[in-house]
């Protein structure tokens, strides 16, 4: 198993200095406080110090009724103010300027009556008409998809994914190794997400990172024919990773600002994409893998060692990375 | 100026499509609708399903030489009638395809290889060039192609899997029953078609 | 059952493509997983490459091998050539007679020597490669992106040959070749479409 994975680790090298950027969607919120009055909040990621150049489009007829106020926590800018439209029922929202970005919005509509409607905006669909009625179909379709992006797109996850695939020896092993990681992030996701436990965000993605890191030299160990209680268990280190996965994973649902009523909707949902996404990559790996059996196919050791250095590499370069952050977020 | 000539020369070598692609959406309505074209006559439906029904008959190497050159032949057909090559009584000619392959499984007629491989592909040079002929315009070529190919192959595999009662008496003559039906239909277009 | 499976996978692309050849494939995750999905979603890309992987695994593993390495190289050189040079555009029809011409080789099935296989990959990576060199190269990001098709063609590469590779029973490479069968009609029907 550990012999062939070259392309993963060209791949997912390359995914994360494709995905230089985080992936942190916009999140436009309108609630109702009274009928046709509605409390917006918009909240737009920055690009270093700029703001994202989207503005939220309302159907005709609508009109501020405050001045904006705004706030600019990090790595985002969230404006608030009140709007009278005469109902939003059946009206098209726009983000304009989604069209020309790389990133989603998640638009969140609060009715009076307490129902919501949630749909996510792309580059491809800048613009959604709040439906009459609400469905939860549509609720669970649009964290179901969040879910799927977040690791299938988030690199430190699928490394650390890589990382559990290069360690493990066959199939049970593979089997309880992915079970923790799964249960263990699972756990994580939703204490964090209803509001139990908090982590920080950034000593989070430092201990992220360390977790990378750390199957770095597992994976040495493992080449050079050593064991350690990793190699033996490797489920215990998923499981107890896995926990840390999953505050990451929760506050990249609560960026996208959560529905408070279809809230374990949505949790189940994003989490139910999550497993979706990792069983897709594991399943890619394990194909790749197979394949190259089915062809006989022997890489030289460095080309088959690559997937282990890289990521032993990122791992440090990360730590490393977010330490400085934490370090420079404290100062 | 330059970049966006050669931007848009780099599309134009897959041909007249990019002009015509229309609306998001319309590479799956033009799958859609090149999968629904081949079940839309019932003269097409029949003679194809009569194809299957017969190599399913014949065996092998009837039975798999089928289903590999007769989407090809049926392209080149296709291929035919999009190039405008007239190919007169094309209506004609499905339905004598019809008439004779319902024949030929009633008959349980078992021509050498060579004469039944003529028959089929000039009736599959037929069928394609009638859809050939007949492609909406608008419609995203290849979604579409993609919809028509999988659709006519797929009709294929339903004769040949009804054909595999062959094994059993009961279901020869089924099966010889089914061709007389494809028969007497050939006969109902052909009917049809000349008058 | 794999390849009727495969085939309902790339249908299934095929019926969700969007945008595929109006303008560049948007995954709104940057160029990277741009150029990742582009050979998954241009069926005119997809489908010589899929016929030029069952090609090789129909000669067994060792023309597997060569073919898995050789076409995403070719596809890489082709598109850094088309990236580079300001090569005039080939004629409209080519990408669909090469779609055809793939096919039948898939359907025909003949003990063809591993080099004609080989250069068949090289030639098919190095016209497609070519216009995606052209077309992504030009825009911002693009050479990133070039990398992510690559990638894409060689993990599809490798996963339908070493699975075709190891077929023994004849009906299941009767299922091999009429998907190549199907490739080529589809070409055929293309190259009519281009040329009318």
């Amino acid at each position: 198993m550990s012999r062939v994975l070259v392309v993963l680790a060209a791949l997912v090298a390359l995914a994360s200095v494709a995905s230089a950027h985080e992936l942190r969607p916009a999140y436009l919120e309108l609630r109702e406080t009274a009928p046709g009055d509605y409390d917006v909040l918009w909240k737009t990621p920055m690009v270093g110090e700029a703001r994202l150049d989207l503005v939220p489009e309302f159907p005709a007829g609508a009109r501020a009724t405050s001045p904006v106020a705004t706030r600019k926590p990090p790595g985002a800018a969230v404006q608030t103010w009140t709007l009278r439209a005469p109902g939003l029922r059946g009206q098209t929202l726009r983000i304009r300027g989604l069209d020309v970005t790389m990133t989603d919005t998640l638009v969140r509509v609060q009715h009076a009556d307490g129902t919501t409607w949630t749909k996510r905006l792309t580059p491809q669909q800048p613009a959604a008409t709040v439906p009459e009625a609400q469905g939860r179909g549509e609720v669970f379709a649009g964290f179901l998809a969040l879910g799927i992006e977040h690791i299938l797109f988030g690199a430190d996850h699928l490394l650390f994914v890589l990382g559990l695939l290069l360690l493990v020896d066959g199939r049970g092993m593979l089997l309880k190794t992915v079970t923790a990681f799964t249960v263990a992030h699972s756990i994580t996701l939703a204490v964090a997400t209803l509001g139990i436990a908090h982590a920080p965000a950034a000593p989070l993605n430092a201990a992220i990172a360390l977790s990378i890191l750390f199957l770095g030299p597992e994976i040495v160990r493992k080449w050079r024919g050593g064991t350690s209680l990793t190699l033996r268990h490797p489920w215990v280190v998923a499981f107890a990773f896995g926990l840390l996965h999953g505050f990451g994973f929760s506050s990249a649902l609560s960026d996208t600002g959560l529905p408070r009523a279809d809230l374990p909707l949505a949790l189940l949902s994003f989490n139910v994409g999550v497993e979706v996404g990792q069983v897709a990559f594991v399943a890619l790996v394990l194909a790749l893998v197979r394949s190259f059996r089915q062809l006989e196919l022997v890489w030289p050791r460095a080309v088959a060692r690559l997937p282990g250095y890289a990521i032993g590499t990122l791992g440090a370069f990360w730590t490393l990375d977010r330490t400085l952050a934490l370090v420079g977020g404290l100062a | 100026m330059i970049p966006a000539l050669a931007s848009a020369s780099a599309f134009s070598w897959l041909g007249p499509l990019t002009v015509l692609a229309h609306a998001r959406g319309g590479e799956a309505a033009s799958f859609l609708a090149g999968a629904g074209h081949p079940v839309s006559g019932l003269d097409h439906v029949l003679a194809m399903v009569a194809v299957g029904l017969w190599g399913a008959q014949l065996g092998a190497p009837a039975v798999w030489l089928l289903p590999v050159t007769f989407p090809v032949v049926m392209a080149f057909g296709g291929m035919l009638g999009l190039l405008g090559v007239d190919l007169p009584g094309a209506e004609i000619g499905i339905a004598v395809s019809a008439l004779v392959l319902g024949a030929a499984v009633l008959a349980e007629w078992r021509p050498p290889l060579a004469v039944a491989a003529v028959l089929v592909g000039a009736f599959a040079v037929f069928h394609g060039h009638a859809h050939g002929t007949e492609l909406p315009a608008g419609a995203d070529g290849f979604a579409y192609s993609v919809g028509f190919v999988v659709s006519t192959g797929l009709l294929h595999a339903a004769g040949i899997a009804v054909g595999l009662v062959h094994r059993w008496p009961a279901g020869r003559a089924a099966l010889r029953a089914a061709g007389a039906g494809v028969a007497a239909a050939g006969a109902w277009f052909l009917w049809g078609a000349v008058t | 059952m794999r390849r009727p499976t495969l085939l309902l996978a790339a249908l299934v692309l095929v019926a969700t493509a969007r945008d595929a050849h109006a303008h560049l494939v948007n995954t709104g995750f940057g160029p990277f997983y741009d150029g990742l999905a582009h050979p998954l979603v241009v069926v005119s890309d997809l489908l010589p490459a899929l016929a030029v992987a069952l090609l090789g695994g129909l000669r067994g593993p060792g023309t597997g091998r060569a073919v898995v390495i050789a076409l995403p190289v070719a596809w890489l050189a082709g598109m850094a050539l088309g990236a580079a040079t300001a090569l005039p555009p080939p004629p409209p029809a080519s990408g669909a007679a090469l779609t055809a011409l793939l096919g039948v080789l898939v359907a025909s099935d003949r003990p063809w020597p591993r080099a004609a296989v080989v250069g068949a990959a090289v030639v098919a990576g190095v016209a497609l490669g070519l216009g995606n060199g052209r077309e992504l190269g030009a825009v911002a990001g693009g050479r990133v992106a070039l990398v992510g098709v690559a990638c894409t063609v060689f993990v599809l590469a490798s996963i339908v040959a070493g699975q075709v590779a190891v077929l023994r029973a004849r009906a299941a490479r009767i299922v091999v070749r009429v998907a190549g069968s199907w490739v080529a009609a589809t070409g055929l029907l293309m190259l009519g479409w281009t040329l009318r």
